[in-house]
């Protein structure tokens, strides 16, 4: 899994050396970075089920022919799975938010997504809708501190523009 | 290869849940402790030709026979691998002093490890007390209490005392990794 301590120590160990001091120095700066990115997971981990329950609202809001017949969104089912996505999303964000990478996200949620998507007559638009609604519903200082906000919407652009 | 981090990752998608409270507070505590981790890789990096020389110096005292003809360090040879291997082994224990895992010496350094030293007929005794060796060496730098009384005139301090409990963690955390080498190779 990509992180900052993962990618030095791959670098030292191809080169044979110690870890050496910029390499320390490197480690020290995703330290520093690391406690927003941990209020952001913290909260989202308490809030995971309003988020992407709000986010799934707004993108039905959006594209309210899904619940049509025939259409992704029509049974109970497929309402349940169109949610549990978007929550899959917002758990990989969470992830990404602890390890200080993409490396979840990359790993698990982005790598064959399209093949999935285009094998199962998906569209990916009424995703993108969802997380921007979610990238643009967090607020500082309400919900979480300033910087912990930056990297979370960071994160969820990422998710974005995987998609579009 | 994981870290702490990413350990905590994978172990909570097995279960497919977010990673808050407890999961979260021992990685607040991981990044609260983080100078200390890398104060302790700098005190093992910086001292580790000296301790590695030491560790082979202390195991061939301990066994003569290794340097005589038909040792395993005999032509110089074979004690200069014998002190690389010391150093890659020392250097895969600080990456994984450094991530806070094991997965890196594990994959990288452990696995086969015993197989490939038992078809090179390396004696693993003596590489095992040379880890050993190596274990105390890094538990005292990292503590930075050398001993005086063995240390003498080269007694070397990283700097002074910063922690009350000079790094007792750390120091715990540091000798587990020698541990599983030394189970690796037993």
């Amino acid at each position: 899994m990509k992180s900052v301590v993962t990618t030095v120590v791959t670098a030292a160990d191809a080169a044979g050396r110690f870890p050496s001091t910029s390499d320390l120095e490197s480690v020290q700066g995703s330290l520093q970075r690391a406690a927003a990115r941990l209020e952001a997971a913290e909260k989202l981990a308490g809030n995971i089920d309003a988020v992407a329950q709000e986010a799934y609202d707004a993108c039905i809001r959006k594209y309210s022919y899904l619940n049509n017949a025939g259409e992704a969104n029509s049974t109970d089912t497929f309402k349940a799975k169109c949610l549990r996505d978007i929550k899959h999303y917002m758990r990989l964000i969470n992830y990404c938010l602890v390890v200080g990478g993409t490396g979840p996200l990359d790993e698990w949620g982005i790598a064959g997504q399209r093949e999935v998507y285009r094998a199962l007559n998906l569209p990916t638009a009424p995703y993108v809708e969802a997380l921007s609604f979610a990238r643009n519903r967090g607020c500082a200082p309400r919900d979480l501190s300033a910087q912990a906000l930056t990297e979370y919407n960071a994160l969820l652009d990422y998710v974005i523009n995987s998609l579009s | 290869m994981l870290d702490a981090f990413s350990r905590a990752v994978v172990s909570a998608d097995a279960s497919t849940k977010c990673i808050g409270g407890d999961d979260l507070a021992s990685l607040k505590g991981f990044i609260a402790e983080g100078n200390r981790r890398l104060d302790a890789v700098n005190a093992i990096a910086s001292n580790a030709s000296c301790m590695v020389s030491d560790a082979i110096a202390g195991m061939i005292c301990e066994n003569q026979g290794l340097i005589q003809a038909g040792g395993n360090c005999y032509p110089n040879r074979r004690m200069a691998a014998c002190l690389r291997d010391g150093e890659i082994i020392l250097r895969y224990v600080t990456y994984a002093l450094l991530a806070g895992d094991a997965s890196v010496l594990e994959d990288r350094c452990l696995n086969g490890l015993k197989e490939t030293y038992s078809a090179l007929g390396v004696p693993a005794t003596s590489t095992a007390r040379a880890v050993q060796i190596m274990k105390a060496q890094a538990a005292a730098h990292i503590k930075d209490q050398p001993s005086e009384s063995f240390a003498g005139a080269r007694l070397r301090k990283m700097g002074s005392i910063v922690t009350e409990d000079r790094c007792a963690s750390l120091v715990a955390e540091a000798s587990s990794y020698f541990d599983r080498v030394i189970a690796a190779l037993s």
